[in-house]
């Protein structure tokens, strides 16, 4: 059976105590590999600034890096964290507090725009800079040597997950919040003069901006207690079925709320393919343009006559 | 909770306050037939801005309301629906067909108006 894949973290408190033995066992970490890398400690701790400056030599080559690179006061406390890093990956505990100190490292690759690949050179820049040291310890013997070095490359691997995944995290929050500035963006309902709405839709309209736009024009209705709404579609380039009977379905709550809606600017593309969906259009009240959606809502409210929502259907 | 029933020149408004059940609805149904008849009112008002919900049976008995009034020689208004209520009644299927509809208390009065102006004094 295939293990679920586990859900990406995002933010290390929501690492549980099991995710952390789960991640070490994901790099099947086992006591004689605690026991290998505390038998080549001095191997890393005695040359620090050698690894440490392996990874950032290498990341100073590509103009792609000079995001963190560049920046003084970054580099700086990129390069502590980095010691941080290397004494905390011999010292053998590998608990919360280990995996949030890899989390807040890839946070801050990932404000520096450090791209994953860019961070994965420089980091086998680190790898074999320490590997260097371990195989010339283990010279007459290189096997032992090339075990030991396994043994730290599983933390190593365990650490660039994690890492990685603090950078994906980030990127995701970003597009999430960009996201939510444009869906707060998107659909304004502007008050053209008393009980008449102007709804104009620019853009994609997915499902999900669909319902956003339904909730914000009924409440709009009664907010601006419109009598009339001319929703205009021109900037619209594709509608599929599930969107347009979503618009179908605000525009008859509307009704239900004493409002008619009039929808202007389908194009030659969007009324063709509703027409080939089959969507049934029967109770739409089209016009070609804006301008004879306003003329339209203008009669409607000049003639000011109650509306039967039978007389509708 | 029983729904008072108001009288405003020829219009009656009933102001449903709090959820109804079955039996409440019921009840309202034929306290309006019966009061349309005794006050001749031309016009009926049923205002549902308090309802957050509005099933089946509450649509249903709206629409038999209004079919009984019109037999009565009324007309009758639905005010009030809440932008979410419309919302769920259109996805669930439930229609208010042969129900006007009307924003609030004040549109549905200036429809009623509207309605008589057309058909005459």
């Amino acid at each position: 059976m295939v293990e679920p894949l586990p859900r990406l973290p995002f933010r290390v408190t929501e690492f549980a105590p099991s995710d952390i033995e789960r991640r070490l066992e994901f790099v099947n970490l086992k006591p004689e590999d605690h026991k290998r890398i505390g038998a080549v400690k001095a191997e890393v701790l005695d040359h620090l600034d050698e690894h440490v400056s392996a990874f950032f030599d290498h990341l100073a080559q590509f103009e792609e890096a000079w995001g963190i690179v560049g920046r003084r006061d970054l580099i700086e406390e990129a390069k502590r964290l980095k010691r941080e890093h290397l004494v905390a990956m011999v010292a053998g505990d590998y608990g919360r507090q280990y995996m949030d100190q890899r989390f807040r490292l890839g946070q801050l690759y990932s404000r520096a725009s450090l791209e994953v690949s860019i961070f994965m050179g420089g980091f086998h820049g680190l790898m074999a800079s320490i590997g260097r040291r371990i195989t010339n310890r283990f010279a007459d013997d290189p096997l032992t040597g090339f075990e030991h070095f396994t043994s730290f490359k599983k933390i190593a691997f365990f650490d660039i997950a994690i890492i990685v995944d603090a950078m994906m995290a980030d990127r995701e929050q970003t597009i999430r919040q960009q996201q939510e500035a444009i869906r707060e963006l998107s659909t304004p309902t502007l008050q053209m003069r008393d009980r008449l709405l102007i709804l104009p839709i620019i853009g994609m309209l997915d499902t999900r901006r669909a319902k956003q736009l339904t909730d914000e024009l009924l409440h709009a209705i009664r907010a601006h207690r419109a009598k009339v709404v001319v929703m205009d579609v021109t900037g619209v380039a594709t509608v599929d079925s599930k969107v347009a009977d979503h618009l179908i379905q605000t525009i008859d709550a509307a009704a239900l709320m004493g409002a008619t809606v009039i929808v202007t600017g389908i194009s030659a593309a969007v009324a063709q393919s509703l027409v080939t969906l089959g969507v049934d259009l029967g109770r739409l009240t089209t016009l070609g343009d804006l301008q004879g959606g306003i003329e339209e809502a203008e009669r409607i409210l000049a003639v000011r006559h109650g509306r039967r929502s039978s007389d509708a259907a | 909770m029983p729904v008072p029933v108001l009288k405003q020149g020829g219009v009656l408004i009933a102001s449903i306050q709090a959820a109804l059940t079955d039996r409440d609805l019921l009840q309202l149904e034929a306290d309006l037939a019966e009061k349309v008849g005794r006050f001749r009112a031309r016009g009926v008002i049923i205002d549902v801005t308090a309802l957050d919900v509005l099933d089946s049976f509450a649509t249903r008995t709206l629409r038999g309301i209004a079919a009984t009034a019109r037999l009565r020689g009324a007309t009758a208004v639905v005010v009030g629906i809440q932008p979410y209520v419309a919302m769920a009644l259109v996805q669930l299927g439930l229609t208010l067909e042969g129900v006007a509809t009307a924003l609030d208390l004040e549109e549905g009065l200036e429809l009623l108006r509207s309605s008589a102006a057309a058909r005459g004094p």
